[in-house]
């Protein structure tokens, strides 16, 4: 058994076991440290599959930004909700993981036909795509295959931000709820809309 | 002058289109607008007549082609006139009594509301009836015919606020419609058989040769219906009586002098297809015949003063008709021109009584009004005395003269029972003269009754005027102007040796005539107790009065089953079930809508799960095909 | 490395299953996001899987855009969940189902 096998076998069984778990947590905290541990065996995934700079990013933008800003959300919404166990539509449940199993059946029978359970990877990765190392590589395919589309991302970025500014603007003064609540001003009547 | 004739019809068309446009700005000009250009129609009329009489005798035939009306492959159709002395004859009287009318008419109607349109309506009359008569091909005649149907549909409706005047309007349209449907269908065989409408083609002398008798029976039949529909005969008379809802201008010019003697026209016009059939000839006859002893009958037990005209001229119409059937082609029209006169007179005499008396036109509640109204009286008793033939006046060379033919012809029946049938009109003429104007007041309406205006009793004294002069033009085939004008047009007046001799003739045809005015002047004039003697015989009187019952029975057979048909049309089909499959589509549709817009639940969840569903499927319909 | 591709793919479509029926079952509109979050890390794995297979760095590339447009994507989206918690005062989808029949 090599290194990497060892690997893949430890933290495959982490990773979906964590994928499952965060679906049956009640509280959004704890699920949302199930996906962080998720996203951590995602990023070794990426480091076996010779991608170290993915490994990197994805740890520091996913697991990193993506998901504090996640917490902090859920800090702001307040983190003692519990969801209400009852489904309004009775078959949502059932449906649900029907169509679920059958999904991952097709992905199944398309990986083994498309694929085949025996191929390999690549022969010779790092001569040959990792050519001076991977950073390098990469930035290599980035700013000349794929100049265009990566500057057209950092426009998506720009827009994103200001999107979320407009969005989350406050035409009253800024005011938190906890001084809502100690002045006793309701100043957002939540709204019961039949 | 007589390429200019086309005046004739389009002077009164012009009126119409001036007054229906301009009408209510003219207000009572439009009134003198319409008599003055049926005045100039008129004299256009004389002009043409100077013309045509100026031709040799056998050359007195004109055709004006004006446009070409319909070209269809082969069927080819134009707006033709034909100037001979018949159309001169009935344009010339259709002018002269049109325009009296018109100008009496002003003062008749004054102060209605739609005074205009009146006027409109009635040049849009003369100009139907115009072209009628002088159309030169049976399709230009039809639509003639056909316009002034719609007139008279308009004219006796003229009231339409009034129930029984839109009926009235109503039943006549469609009772002559019947008569015009076959008329139509008998154009219709015309052209197929005959191969032409052409007046030209069609009546010249060769054409008897182009199909068997039968063919023509038929065609003559058919054109017949035509007539009886519009000449109130029977079977189709019943529009006539109930068409006096109209103003009495109306009934005087449409309903005695005009429209209703077109049938007349038609019969005599087309006399070709009548002679070579034979069996046509005997139909007009007989027709003509139980009419006029039906319609006289009828109208000794009327009380209503204008349907007592009305029947009258039902009878009279009979009259002509025998004529037609007995060959007499041009007596038929002297008597048309005659009755014109004289019964338009009668029906202006009658009017002029009704605006004396406030509308009222019950004879039982009138009585004594020759002393408030000396001129209206007059004039009734000149148009009377023409009805009853007495000599002297039109009505009697007229009368006289078909009944001469009849004896003459050897036709021993038709003659006892025409002089019955003019026994009955001098019978019920006078009677009518002698409620009205003798006697004494009968109604306050009668005691307080006054004299018509001067613009309704100058139209009167002019018509009284030709009441006794149109005998001029006499019908003594020596000396008679008509029969010498229409003879190479309509055929000269046989002459048989058979019946009595003529001062004979003349002597019982006066007995009969004076007869029956002294009868009426002893029944009704005060001495007897007629009311209680009608009330012995009331069973009789309500079965004359009724006109036999005819209307009660087509109401039963015809109106009744077609209300029901209606009915059931109405409530059952297209209210159960049209409207039931109507609705029904809709009711279902919105059912379907209910239960379909349960898949918007609004959360968002269900549609996801539809969209996985769709993924899904199309990956494994993807998945199955590679 | 000698594992086999196909098992990295399998991984992957656990993982995009497994987020597909998060976002079915979960009401919490938070969490409903990370299940979200969950398919597009399957995805990316998967990409840079079939990057390691074919020999180029274009799985990669992809894998690098992906990740930026979810960053993008995560931020608008947890502004209108807040924006709605501003006004509706739940976090709970089902809430929010005025457009309905």
């Amino acid at each position: 058994m090599s290194a990497d096998q060892i690997v893949f076998w430890v933290f495959a069984p982490i990773s979906i076991g964590s994928a499952i778990a965060m679906l049956f947590q009640r509280n959004a905290v704890h699920a949302a440290l199930f996906l962080i541990v998720n996203l951590f065996t995602i990023a070794v995934f990426y480091l076996v599959l010779d991608a170290p700079f993915l490994f990197a990013v994805q740890i520091i933008v996913y697991a990193g930004a993506i998901m504090v800003l996640f917490l902090f959300v859920i800090m702001l919404l307040g983190v003692d909700r519990e969801e209400v166990l009852t489904e309004r539509v009775w078959w949502q449940r059932p449906a649900a993981i029907l169509l679920g199993v059958g999904v991952f059946a097709e992905l199944f029978f398309a990986i083994r036909a498309g694929v085949g359970f025996a191929t390999e990877g690549a022969e010779a990765f790092a001569e040959t795509a990792n050519r001076g190392g991977n950073p390098q590589a990469l930035s290599r395919v980035l700013f000349r295959d794929y100049l265009f589309p990566f500057e057209a991302t950092s426009v998506l970025l720009i827009v994103a931000a200001i999107a979320a500014m407009m969005l989350a603007h406050r035409r009253r003064r800024a005011i938190t709820l906890a001084e809502q609540e100690a002045e006793g001003v309701g100043l957002l009547e939540p709204e019961v809309v039949p | 002058m007589l390429d200019l004739v086309w005046l004739v019809p389009a002077l009164p068309l012009a009126g119409f289109a001036a007054n229906l446009f301009f009408g209510r700005r003219l207000g009572r000009a439009a009134g003198w607008l319409a008599s003055l250009l049926m005045g100039a129609s008129f004299v256009v009329a004389v002009l043409v007549a100077r013309d045509l009489l100026g031709l040799p005798t056998e050359e007195r035939v004109h055709i004006l082609h004006l446009f070409d009306w319909i070209e269809v492959g082969s069927f080819r159709v134009g707006a033709d006139l034909r100037v001979d002395p018949l159309s001169l004859t009935m344009i010339l009287v259709v002018t002269a009594v049109g325009s009296l009318i018109h100008i009496y008419s002003i003062g008749y109607m004054q102060g209605d509301p739609r005074f205009g349109r009146f006027f409109a309506y009635l040049n849009l009359f003369c100009a139907f009836m115009l072209t009628l008569v002088l159309a030169e091909n049976l399709l230009f005649l039809y639509l003639g015919w056909e316009g002034v149907g719609l007139c008279s549909y308009l004219l006796i409706g003229f009231w339409f606020e009034r129930t029984a005047a839109a009926n009235a309007a109503k039943k006549a349209f469609v009772t002559t419609r019947i008569g015009d449907t076959f008329m139509l269908i008998g154009i219709s065989l015309v052209f197929l058989r005959l191969g032409s409408l052409d007046l030209s083609t069609v009546l010249a002398p060769e054409i008897a040769g182009v199909q068997p008798s039968g063919v023509f029976t038929i065609l003559a039949l058919l054109l017949f219906a035509g007539a009886i529909g519009k000449s109130a005969q029977i079977p189709l008379h019943v529009w006539l009586p109930d068409a006096m809802e109209g103003p009495t201008p109306v009934s005087a010019l449409i309903h005695a002098a005009t429209m209703v003697t077109a049938g007349v026209y038609l019969v005599v016009r087309m006399h070709l297809f009548f002679e070579i059939s034979g069996v046509a000839l005997t139909v007009v006859l007989v027709v003509g015949l139980v009419t006029a002893v039906y319609a006289g009958l009828t109208a000794l037990a009327q009380d209503d003063i204008k349907r007592v005209l009305a029947y009258s001229t039902i009878s009279q119409l009979g009259f002509m008709f025998l004529a037609a059937g007995l060959e007499a082609y041009a007596a038929a029209i002297v008597m048309l021109a005659a009755h014109a006169a004289y019964k338009a007179l009668l029906f202006l005499s009658a009017g002029s009584v009704m605006h004396g008396m406030g509308d009222e036109t019950d004879l039982k509640l009138m009585g004594g009004l020759r002393r408030p109204m000396p001129w209206t009286a007059g004039m009734m008793a000149i148009g009377a005395l023409a009805l009853s033939g007495v000599i002297g006046l039109s009505g009697y060379f007229a009368k006289d003269a078909i009944l001469a033919i009849a004896s003459e012809e050897g036709k021993a029946l038709v003659y006892w029972v025409g002089v019955f049938a003019a026994f009955l009109s001098a019978l019920y003429i006078g009677r009518l003269v002698v409620l009205a104007f003798l006697g004494e007041a009968r109604s306050e309406r009668a005691r307080h009754a006054h004299e018509s205006p001067a613009i309704m009793l100058v139209p009167l004294g002019v018509l009284a005027v030709g009441a006794v002069a149109l005998g001029a033009l006499a019908l003594d085939k020596e000396t008679g102007l008509l029969p010498a004008l229409l003879g190479p047009v309509l055929g000269e007046l046989e002459v048989g040796t058979a019946g009595l001799p003529e001062p004979a003739l003349i002597v019982l045809s006066q007995v009969v005539a004076f007869g029956g005015l002294l009868l009426a002047w002893f029944v009704y004039g005060g001495r007897i107790d007629w009311l209680a003697l009608r009330a012995r015989v009331s069973s009789l009187y309500r079965f004359l009065n009724r006109g036999m019952y005819v209307d009660d029975l087509y109401g039963a057979l015809v109106v009744a089953p077609g209300k029901a048909g209606s009915a059931f049309l109405a409530y059952v089909v297209d209210l159960r079930i049209v409207d039931r499959a109507v609705n029904g589509t809709g009711a279902a549709i919105q059912r379907l809508a209910r239960v379909g817009r349960r898949v918007q639940t609004g959360l968002v969840r269900t549609y996801a799960l539809a969209f996985l569903l769709g993924a899904v499927a199309l990956l494994a319909y993807v998945g199955s095909r590679i | 490395m000698s594992t086999p591709i196909a098992y990295f793919l399998l991984v992957s479509a656990a993982l995009f299953t497994i987020g597909t029926v998060g976002v079915m079952v979960r009401k919490n509109a938070l969490l409903i996001f990370m299940s979200i979050e969950l398919q597009l890390n399957g995805v990316n794995l998967a990409l840079v899987a079939f990057s390691r297979m074919h020999g180029n760095l274009v799985g990669q590339a992809l894998t690098f855009f992906s990740m930026v447009v979810a960053a993008a994507e995560v931020v608008v989206g947890l502004a209108i969940i807040v924006f709605v918690f501003r006004r509706r005062r739940t976090a709970n989808v089902d809430d929010l189902s005025v457009l309905r029949w």
